[in-house]
């Protein structure tokens, strides 16, 4: 048992230095490894001579639409990002777009893991430039000093940042979630017995209910409540002025129109177009949301300190540490709204996408069930940490998918300073993107790269080429996903419980990936969810 | 409102004081365990109650200076390094989302580590210089069996534009 950490260490270190040799080889020193030095710029090539789409003409007025990378990439971008790599090579810039810096494109894991490194205690990482304008603009008295972490940078982000990703990145924190998102998937599950049909099919908008799954989870954790989007209500159906009914309302409106304004109509950025001002109303929404329900946790705060005057850190939910450690409640608001806004669709296309390659992969979703009927065979008994700690095969098979179908295309972070990438001088101010989606998919980081193999991601898959730099979902550094640990607990959580239930199907014409907003299958998800209960005991199952 | 807040964060300081005493009666290390993450590094900060829980340990830092330290079972090797001034940063306080705590582990100690946990290792996997004793120092919680132990700090953490600054002590 103790013997296996220096190997698997060992292991690792081996997929590295056959993919990263600047880290190895061919850099001696660290200097040379992690900062640009004179000498390197006076040899680099000049910025303009960067291959690329000339302004207008090849992309014709694609390019027009390019969005902005972050949090949310955009509309072909995955398209043209591939394009870009097969036409230009490891290094594309795309310039002459309006209003905005230049693009560069980079699909070299080694540098783009130089240019994580290079950054400095605030990177600064464009996202969202709506959000940006409702927060720095419309609503500026609202979010003052401190306006969140999502479109925020410098000192502001870094304030903000520190003082609540212990809380919400902590596994002890995380872990005390295990059963709230738990009890959450229950009502989930409720919800798929009574919304399939007699042939076991759950209806074509499948994908609303991963939906409302999805807000009633970051309901729970960022607000301390059960917002009751997954009540059956009366036939089936929430009423339409009910609060679940309004917030679910809302956040789909975020979904579906935050693209447009974002890529397709960018107007509102000179006129508030219709579009934009209900976009404004839709967020003054989500904030008057979030004040009531973190109003009303201070109020079970204060009743909590009334009743027990030894209230202990450790028995605090994540909304009541903020509270207990900050003056301002504002604190929590902005919290709560930026963890709702980023967690609902990202987690929600994560899970479609992860879904339909399980109903796709038979085999790997027997592997799966077999693993899971190993740890956790009681369905009676709530799910342990320890029980998604040892899902090993299941954990590698969401990273597998992430790596194939990485939901999010990309990251990107503006250069705050002049940086030679790939033998150019890049000026500061570029924004340069990593594109997850194909890197991940490049052989020359990831050994047999067109293959579907979560194996790969196992202790055991020693000396198979995997570049740590290649294939990374939730980025990297001071920056790195705030939501990463909540996001991955709830998508474990509902996978455990799903496969241990039910064998998903699905028996339809294959779909195709398409971005969106996100990178998701793109139809109908009439998943067939079979109890497996009801299953004719196959022998494999019934002998493990 | 603010009142009530520093109430209650008061009394949860003192809870957490009990607590530890209280442990440190059991020896109930698990327990102890458990709670230590929330203490912020306070825990650290106090001397060795007696020479049984003493674990002798050694930092050496980028330049091959070597610094003996006093420590003593239960402290964790992130926050007792803030203690004694040696550069090792945790930006992430202990949150398990940065490496820069990374420190090599002499080799003879490795085994009597607890094992890295997946969410220690995908991160090491990122940390710049990985060798095959890395680990992450905010990991790592003292126990008897660590009399001894040489830790040594790689030659960078993230990059050069942070590791220029010495972290300030809690």
């Amino acid at each position: 048992m103790k013997n296996i950490k220096p190997t698997s260490t060992l292991a690792r270190l081996f997929r590295r230095e056959i993919g990263s040799e600047s880290l190895t080889a061919a850099a001696p020193s660290p200097v040379a490894a992690t900062t640009t030095t004179t000498s390197e710029f006076q040899s680099a090539k000049p910025y303009e001579e960067i291959p690329g789409p000339k302004p207008i003409p090849i992309l014709g007025n694609t390019w027009r639409v390019m969005p902005v990378i972050g949090q949310y990439t955009v509309s072909d971008t995955a398209r043209i990002s591939q394009l870009f790599y097969q036409h230009y090579g490891k290094i594309t810039r795309l310039t002459g777009l309006i209003g905005r810096p230049d693009l560069l494109f980079v699909y070299d894991a080694d540098e783009i893991e130089r240019v994580y490194r290079q950054e400095g205690p605030t990177p600064f990482r464009p996202s969202m430039p709506c959000l940006v304008k409702y927060k720095s603009e419309v609503r500026k008295d609202f979010f003052g000093a401190l306006p969140g972490v999502v479109g925020v940078h410098g000192e502001q982000w870094r304030e903000f940042r520190t003082r609540v990703q212990k809380p919400v990145l902590q596994p002890q924190t995380v872990k005390k979630y295990i059963t709230p998102i738990e009890l959450v998937t229950n009502d989930f599950i409720s919800r798929i017995e009574n919304i399939k049909d007699h042939n076991d099919e759950v209806p074509a908008d499948f994908d609303n209910e991963i939906h409302k799954w999805a807000l009633e989870c970051i309901g729970r954790v960022a607000l301390d409540v059960r917002l009751g989007c997954l009540q059956q209500g009366e036939a089936g159906q929430l009423s339409p002025d009910s609060e679940p009914q309004k917030i679910i309302d809302a956040a789909k409106y975020a979904l579906r129109n935050v693209a447009t304004l974002e890529l397709k109509a960018p107007y509102w950025r000179y006129i508030p177009t219709p579009l934009w001002t209900r976009y404004v109303r839709n967020m003054d929404y989500f904030v008057e949301i979030c004040m009531k329900h973190i109003d009303a946790a201070i109020e079970r705060l204060k009743e909590k300190k009334n009743n027990n005057a030894q209230v202990h850190e450790s028995e605090l939910s994540l909304v009541e540490r903020i509270l207990a450690k900050e003056n301002d409640p504002k604190m929590a608001y902005i919290l709560a709204l930026d963890l709702i806004l980023v967690g609902i669709d990202t987690i929600s296309m994560a899970v479609c996408s992860i879904m339909y390659q399980l109903a796709t992969r038979p085999e790997e979703q027997e592997k799966i069930y077999q693993e899971i009927a190993r740890i956790a065979p009681d369905t009676s008994k709530p799910l342990s940490p320890s029980d998604l700690d040892r899902a090993h095969y299941m954990k590698a098979f969401i990273k597998e998918v992430f790596r194939m179908y990485s939901t999010v295309i990309g990251n990107g972070r503006t250069l705050q300073n002049d940086m030679v990438i790939c033998g150019y001088h890049v000026p500061k101010g570029v924004q340069v993107v990593f594109p997850t989606l194909v890197t991940g998919c490049m052989e020359e980081y990831v050994e047999d790269a067109a293959t579907f193999k979560p194996s790969r991601w196992l202790k055991e898959s020693s000396g198979q080429k995997l570049h740590p730099f290649a294939s990374l979902p939730y980025g990297y550094g001071a920056r790195m996903c705030l939501g990463r640990r909540f996001a991955d607990l709830e998508m474990q959580v509902l996978l455990m419980k799903l496969i241990r239930q039910y064998k998903i199907e699905y028996n339809y014409e294959p779909l195709k990936y398409k971005v969106t907003f996100m990178y998701a299958p793109d139809g109908q998800l009439k998943f067939n969810m079979i109890n497996r209960n009801n299953l004719n005991q196959s022998p494999s199952i019934a002998n493990d | 409102m603010t009142f009530i807040l520093e109430t209650i964060r008061s009394l949860t300081c003192r809870f957490n004081s009990a607590l530890r005493a209280s442990c440190h009666k059991n020896q109930t290390r698990k327990a102890l365990h458990t709670s230590a993450g929330l203490l912020h590094g306070e825990y650290e900060f106090q001397d060795p109650k007696s020479e049984d829980e003493v674990v002798n340990i050694t930092y050496i830092d980028k330049h091959g200076k070597k610094t003996p330290v006093r420590g003593k079972v239960g402290d964790n090797v992130l926050y007792l390094a803030h203690r004694y001034n040696i550069e090792m940063e945790g930006a992430c306080e202990a949150s398990l989302a940065c490496t820069t705590c990374h420190v090599y582990v002499h080799h003879d100690y490795l085994d009597k580590l607890s094992e890295a946990e997946e969410k220690e290792e995908d991160l090491l996997d990122l940390a710049p210089f990985l060798k095959e004793n890395s680990r992450l120092g905010c990991q790592i919680t003292l126990t008897k069996d660590l009399e001894g132990m040489e830790l040594q700090l790689p030659k960078i953490t993230r990059n050069f534009y942070v590791d220029g600054h010495t972290p300030a002590p809690h």
